[in-house]
């Protein structure tokens, strides 16, 4: 295993936002998801550079739908976890969960 | 099908988003922005719609200049260095010209010293910032699918120095219009690259349809 096979902060919040939207996952919708629950702003830049890289290490996939008017004609694109994208979340979250092991007084802050 | 959408978003940030992004990605950007914009002005107002747009569009711009660098950073280095030194050389001709030209029609200056005076002024000035387009024009060029990422990185490198050395000039002169002319400079080659852009732009537009 090597150090790549982690995923990076927004990364990881990139891709629990996608577990979380299902099927519902694209530009806007994993924005708003992740401000919603971190409460910062997030760019739309931002989550496609993140969505691009994570596409490139084949850990999403994405596919465009058909062009919608309240989009000005334009397509959306949509995003899904692959396999291998899901052992990389188990692997960083398991990893995150041994480092805390014992660090209970974390909580207190 | 057209946007049927009765609120617009900021015409320059559309612009902007469409100059440095590559292609599809450039359009679902914009696509998105436009699908949150439209309930934000309605609920907030235009006002605050047009600078959360802003905003959106000013930071995604520099993610959209390194995902451009990332894709392919030693061809986008090679065409910035090529672009640093043909910017080098070619800065250089005006002066030269300006030299032949004066020595060789010495007689018609000395009596019309007026257009002397603009040619070795406002036309050198003129000249530079083509030269600068012309650079930015090349190095685009050469960048293929990256033309704004490497002229922006070009016009970023020239900026700095040009500033750098302007300061200086400030310092001991007082002078401002050296500094002027350096930003102009970076702004011109900046300018080759949108140039290029655009062309590329409407030219992928005017394709026809596979089907």
């Amino acid at each position: 295993m090597s150090g790549r096979d982690y995923l990076g902060e927004f990364e990881h919040l990139i891709v629990l936002a996608l577990l979380r939207l299902e099927d519902r996952a694209y530009g806007v919708t994993v924005r708003q998801e992740i401000e919603f629950r971190t409460g910062r702003e997030v760019s739309i830049g931002a989550v496609y550079a993140t969505l691009n890289r994570l596409e490139s290490k084949g850990y999403v996939k994405s596919h465009r739908a058909e062009p919608t008017p309240e989009r000005g004609g334009r397509s959306k694109r949509f995003f899904h976890m692959t396999a291998k994208g899901l052992a990389a979340v188990n692997r960083t979250q398991g990893t995150l969960e041994r480092m805390r092991e014992g660090l209970d007084f974390i909580r207190s802050y | 099908m057209k946007s049927q959408n009765p609120v617009q978003p900021p015409r320059t940030a559309v612009w902007l988003i469409t100059v440095f992004s590559p292609g599809e990605e450039g359009e679902t950007i914009l696509g998105d922005l436009l699908e949150e914009f439209s309930p934000l002005a309605l609920k907030a107002g235009m006002a605050a719609a047009r600078l959360w747009y802003w905003r959106q569009t000013l930071k995604t711009i520099p993610h959209l200049v390194a995902a451009g660098f990332g894709t392919a950073p030693w061809s986008t280095t090679a065409a910035v260095i090529g672009g640093f030194l043909l910017h080098r050389f070619v800065h250089g001709l005006p002066d030269k010209l300006l030299r032949v030209v004066t020595d060789r029609y010495l007689a018609y200056w000395s009596t019309h010293f007026e257009i002397y005076m603009f040619w070795a002024t406002g036309g050198m000035l003129i000249a530079h910032l083509i030269a600068s387009v012309f650079t930015g024009c090349l190095v685009a060029s050469a960048a293929k699918r990256r033309e704004m990422v490497a002229t922006v990185t070009l016009a970023f490198v020239l900026g700095a120095l040009g500033i750098t050395s302007s300061l200086v000039w400030l310092i001991r002169t007082g002078d401002m219009w050296m500094l002027a002319l350096q930003c102009a400079d970076a702004l011109a080659v900046a300018m080759g690259g949108v140039i290029v852009r655009l062309h590329r732009t409407a030219a992928t537009n005017s394709l026809p349809s596979p089907t």
